[in-house]
């Protein structure tokens, strides 16, 4: 890999705190599963593959930034049913759209500008320059998860 | 415009020419103004006032030859006229102006044509250019009435260049074609405002030069997207590599979801090996920090722990080879409970110790030397680790 940063060692951060994750959910887990456990099981750890990702490389990304949030505000409003907090939270993506107004870039990129902010996690509030140069973290970051995620499967197949 | 004209007059004494040059713009102007409006003799009238207005202010001898251009110009009302009648006294200063005139219109126009042009009038061009450049508050004004000068100048050599005599009819044909050339003027201005612009490096403010450093940015960060999206090299254009690198993290989170849900699926039989391959895991991923590809490392490095294991076991725990393994087992998945802690190896081994001790206390005791080499055989490992996880910190 041709990383400035080292990628193993978010790779193996992830992993840690993957399988950490992991360990967890398969505590809370029942024993005779139904179809909607299953589902629900599987949105769980695609989350907390996202999260241990996120918590990997850390807070000086904003994608990664934006899903720590995300994971937090979650996890209050699971914690504590809160509805208002919800409401601000809202707010505040709203804000943060209005805040940063994409300036005229150039040519017809509307659409797939938008397609992409909605791809990567906190896009909303990103101007272009910003936007690309998270999309190739991002990127890059999916993949050693994947390969990661990869290996983990491979190992408990076997 | 008559307060400039007098400030012009004013400032370069010297500069007769161009003063010369901004009268004749202005009556010009006016001239060609009241032309596009009147018939034949009205025009001529009010270009004559318009030439005794500044009169007083000029003392100087030429004021009468000035006069005489205009006195021509009251005859056949246009430049080629006075181009080809007017003695040698009058033809450089008209020439000049006309000579102006095509400049301006050859800057943004092709439709103009720079048949008389010569060194000595490009030389008294560049003295107008000059007084052009240096009078700032009149600058838009007089560049309107070059313009529509340098329209009838060239309307009027165009259609009148073959006739010889000035008649009426013709007069206010050229009357109705200046309108037409008025319209035309309108849309100029706006190209040769970007010529001043370049000219007097406006295009080098701060906010262009902000938008050139910003579209910069972007096509590096696009072509380092390109590096990293396969198959985008072939595309160019922003568009379809876009799409291109949309379609790409598409297909990554839908992997990642695959993944998911595949480990989902495969976990429930496997819960009790999820900590055997958490240490796997830990000794693979600190192991791989070194190598760089740790797909294939992670198999490898997993036998190399597996055939240590067994050699440590094989070589000093020959008599006690299945209680131990079976209690290393156990000992690996005993620090399910404190993941943290177990992450680190000294206390990987410490934990060892007290599972040794609580669970198997007459192994332990009999086979303490065994037990001590283990641990110290594991002390490279530990010291792997310890090093790995200060390059984790970090």
């Amino acid at each position: 890999m041709k990383t400035p940063t080292n990628p193993s060692s978010i790779k193996t951060r992830f992993a840690i705190k993957f399988l950490q994750a992991m360990k967890k959910l398969n505590k809370k887990r029942s024993s005779s599963p139904s179809m909607a456990d299953k589902q629900r099981r599987c949105r769980l750890i695609r989350a907390a593959a996202c999260a241990s990702m996120a918590s990997a490389v850390g807070t000086r990304r904003a994608w990664s930034r934006a899903v720590l949030r995300k994971t937090v505000n979650n996890h209050q409003y699971h914690s504590v049913i809160n509805n208002r907090r919800r409401i601000t939270r809202r707010k505040r993506v709203v804000m943060m759209r209005r805040g940063n107004p994409r300036e005229g870039h150039s040519g017809n990129l509307g659409e797939e500008d938008d397609i992409l902010r909605g791809l990567v996690p906190g896009g909303e509030g990103m101007d272009f320059c910003r936007l690309l140069s998270e999309t190739a973290h991002y990127v890059k970051c999916l993949r050693a998860q994947i390969q990661v995620m990869t290996n983990i499967l491979d190992h408990y197949s076997t | 415009m008559n307060s400039g004209l007098l400030e012009m007059l004013h400032y370069s004494q010297n500069n007769e020419m161009g003063i010369t040059y901004f009268n004749e713009n202005e009556q010009f102007g006016l001239g060609g103004a009241f032309m596009a409006l009147n018939s034949d003799q009205g025009p001529s009238g009010l270009l004559l006032n318009g030439a005794m207005k500044p009169e007083p202010c000029l003392e100087n001898g030429w004021s009468d030859d000035f006069r005489r251009i205009l006195s021509y110009e009251n005859v056949s009302s246009t430049i080629p006229r006075t181009l080809s009648c007017p003695p040698d006294v009058e033809a450089p200063m008209a020439e000049a102006v006309v000579g102006k005139g095509k400049e301006v219109v050859s800057s943004f126009s092709s439709s103009a044509t720079g048949r008389e042009s010569s060194k000595k009038r490009k030389a008294d061009k560049t003295q107008h250019l000059k007084v052009v450049a240096e009078e700032k508050t009149e600058e838009k004004k007089m560049k309107v009435c070059e313009e529509e000068e340098s329209k009838i100048t060239e309307q009027n050599s165009n259609t009148k260049s073959t006739t010889t005599t000035a008649t009426n009819s013709k007069n206010t044909k050229g009357g109705s074609a200046n309108t037409k050339e008025n319209s035309k003027v309108s849309e100029a201005p706006k190209a040769d405002y970007i010529h001043v612009r370049a000219r007097r490096g406006q295009a080098t403010d701060s906010h262009s030069l902000a938008e050139r450093v910003r579209r910069e940015k972007i096509s590096e960060r696009m072509k380092f997207l390109q590096d990293l999206v396969p198959g985008c090299n072939k595309i160019t254009g922003k568009a379809g590599m876009l799409d291109e690198i949309i379609n790409y993290v598409q297909s990554l989170q839908r992997q990642v979801e695959f993944l998911s849900m595949k480990l989902a699926a495969i976990n429930p039989r496997l819960d009790f090996d999820d900590d055997n391959y958490l240490v796997k895991e830990d000794f693979l991923a600190c192991t791989s920090n070194i190598p760089p590809a740790p797909s294939e490392m992670v198999n490898h490095t997993h036998l190399q722990f597996n055939t240590l294991v067994q050699g440590v076991q094989g070589s000093s725990l020959n008599m006690v080879e299945n209680p131990m393994e079976g209690m290393l087992r156990r000992t690996i998945s005993a620090p399910i409970s404190i993941p943290h802690t177990f992450l680190d190896s000294s206390n990987l081994n410490q934990i060892q110790h007290l599972t040794w001790e609580d669970e198997l206390q007459n192994i332990y005791s009999t086979e303490y030397q065994q037990g001590r080499s283990t641990s110290f055989i594991s002390q490279p490992f530990s010291g792997l680790f310890e090093a790995n996880q200060v390059k984790m910190e970090m």
